[in-house]
């Protein structure tokens, strides 16, 4: 049981030291850029992708600006799609399950913003469908993916890929939660460090 | 209505190389970041008004766009097919002719804004491309191409102009702690001197094969200067910033005068490591890089030198770099649906 334990530790340590910098860096650069023209920033993916997007909403919208709630510094505009229960099955139920997030961004979406997508496999169809709407309309697409990287990898503008043999679903779900706990810490210590003197 | 804005910029070591003549016989490049300060434009498609209207620094009113004085604006249009019924104007919190790149932070947005006009969606590789166009090719100014492409793409990049018009782009990647402290040891002043880049730029252009060797060495040196702010060594960044205007100077007898030589002679001696003007030069601004502890004297000596040189217009430019590019902030048309 111990070895077991060990092992996963080390399956998700060796694919944390392959995290790609470089594309992490022109994330960060893609999510400064929207926060300085005021755009929003629109994730999704399904399953355990989705409930890192949710969870990254909440630490990025309000975690980021715990030291400064109450100084009216603006914060960022992170959106989950679908934003409901109701449009996700009203999308899958009545046009198909590929439009539930593509569906959904084109009521919103504004040239100004930006997308991160969400796929282990980087092949999910409904995940790829709002990609090339976004990338349809030159809005930048931050592309969190696994195993080959699959079509995901190859679309988007910032490639954060994390190559594992397929199907390991639980290294590559761990590294993107560590990424977007990434993110979330540099614009946090970023905004500190920016508004200190004057907010905290 | 449509508007769109499009950042100014700071080159810091290349310029020049972006000009057709250097990088058709070997790649030129240019180290630079936009900055937050901006050129709006706004674009209003008016089907019951036939005329064409242009506010910028002058307004203009005319029944075609050949008759338009404003030469970006005419060829835009004509090239464009748009003969009338449309309204365009200009904001910006700074004034032009200050070496920030303004003129072509102009062009980008106005074919950004042009384009959305016509129901298009271009990319903001194509939009540099259709400003240098612009302005190089239908205008004829003797410019190159860094302004556009600073403007159209924001951020700190490196540019390499290719002999094939190709553009590659790498961007910089500072963390927000290196940024923030290579920010703090910049100064920047506006001289108070409007210039044009095309009256020193045309001498320029024409010593291009004789200043070739010094060109190649301010294109070589973009990779030095990188390094050297990723290490953050800043004291390095000034001697470079300082060597680069030695050189520049060499390039055109209109690159500096009297009053620039001044300014630039007492920021030095008030403990700038480095500095250069802004632009093609003959104007325009004054960056320093300096320690931040003598950033008092330096600002103090360079006031009392500008009001003896009776540069009335002389004022210090807070400085903070932008990530963002062109952009369409406002797009209330109806041909956006159709898109």
């Amino acid at each position: 049981m111990e070895k077991y334990i060990r092992n996963f530790g080390g399956l998700v340590a060796s694919a944390l030291a392959t995290m790609p910098d470089r594309e992490i860096a022109r994330a960060m650069g893609i999510i400064q850029a929207t926060y300085e023209r005021d755009g929003k920033i629109y994730i999704f993916g399904n399953g355990g992708s989705l409930a890192l997007a949710t969870h990254w909403v909440s630490d990025f919208n309000k975690t980021v600006f715990s030291r400064h709630l109450t100084k009216g510094v603006r914060r960022f505009q992170a959106i989950r799609l679908p934003t409901t229960e109701e449009e996700l099955t009203a999308w899958a139920n009545d046009v198909g399950y590929e439009m539930v997030f593509a569906g959904p961004l084109e009521n919103y979406m504004q040239e100004i913003d930006a997308v991160i997508a969400i796929s282990s496999s980087g092949a999910s169809p409904n995940v790829i469908k709002a990609v090339e709407f976004a990338q349809s309309r030159h809005v930048p697409v931050i592309g969190l993916s696994g195993f080959d990287g699959g079509r995901l990898n190859e679309l988007a503008d910032a490639k954060i890929l994390i190559r594992t043999e397929k199907g390991a679903y639980e290294v590559v779900e761990s590294v993107h939660g560590t990424i977007l706990h990434l993110m979330t810490r540099y614009f946090k210590d970023y905004f500190d460090h920016a508004l200190g003197a004057r907010n905290a | 209505m449509i508007i769109v804005r499009a950042p100014l910029r700071m080159s810091f070591v290349g310029g020049g190389t972006d000009l057709r003549d250097f990088y058709h016989m070997s790649p030129g490049r240019v180290i630079s970041t936009a900055i937050d300060q901006y050129v709006y434009v706004a674009v209003n498609r008016t089907p019951l008004m036939k005329r064409i209207s242009v506010r910028y620094s002058l307004g203009e009113v005319v029944d075609h766009p050949r008759e338009l004085k404003n030469d970006r604006v005419r060829e835009a249009l004509l090239d464009l097919g748009i003969e009338h019924s449309i309204e365009i104007g200009t904001f910006s919190h700074l004034p032009g002719h200050t070496g920030l790149g303004s003129s072509s932070a102009f062009s980008v947005a106005l074919m950004k804004g042009l384009h959305a006009a016509l129901g298009k969606n271009i990319d903001k590789h194509g939009i540099a491309e259709a400003a240098c166009r612009l302005e190089i090719d239908l205008v004829g100014d003797p410019i190159g191409k860094q302004d556009q492409y600073a403007a159209a793409l924001g951020g700190f990049n490196v540019l390499e102009f290719r002999p094939d018009e190709s553009v590659v782009v790498d961007p910089v990647m500072l963390d927000y702690q290196r940024r923030r402290e290579f920010e703090n040891h910049l100064l920047l002043f506006f001289s108070g001197i409007h210039r044009k880049a095309a009256s020193v730029l045309t001498e320029q252009k024409a010593n291009t094969v004789r200043n070739r060797e010094t060109l190649q060495a301010m294109a070589d040196s973009v990779f030095e200067f990188k390094d050297r702010l990723m290490e953050g060594d800043f004291e390095g960044l000034g001697l470079m910033l300082q060597s680069a205007w030695e050189r520049k100077k060499l390039l055109s007898s209109h690159v500096s005068n009297s009053a620039i030589n001044g300014l630039y002679e007492a920021g030095i001696s008030a403990g700038a490591w480095g500095g250069k003007i802004l632009g093609a030069g003959g104007g325009g601004c004054l960056l320093l890089l300096a320690p931040p502890e003598r950033q008092k004297t330096i600002r103090d000596t360079l006031k009392k030198r500008a009001a003896e040189l009776a540069l009335h217009d002389f004022q210090e430019l807070p400085v903070r770099f932008a990530h963002s590019g062109v952009e369409v902030m406002v797009n209330s048309d109806h041909s956006r649906m159709m898109a």
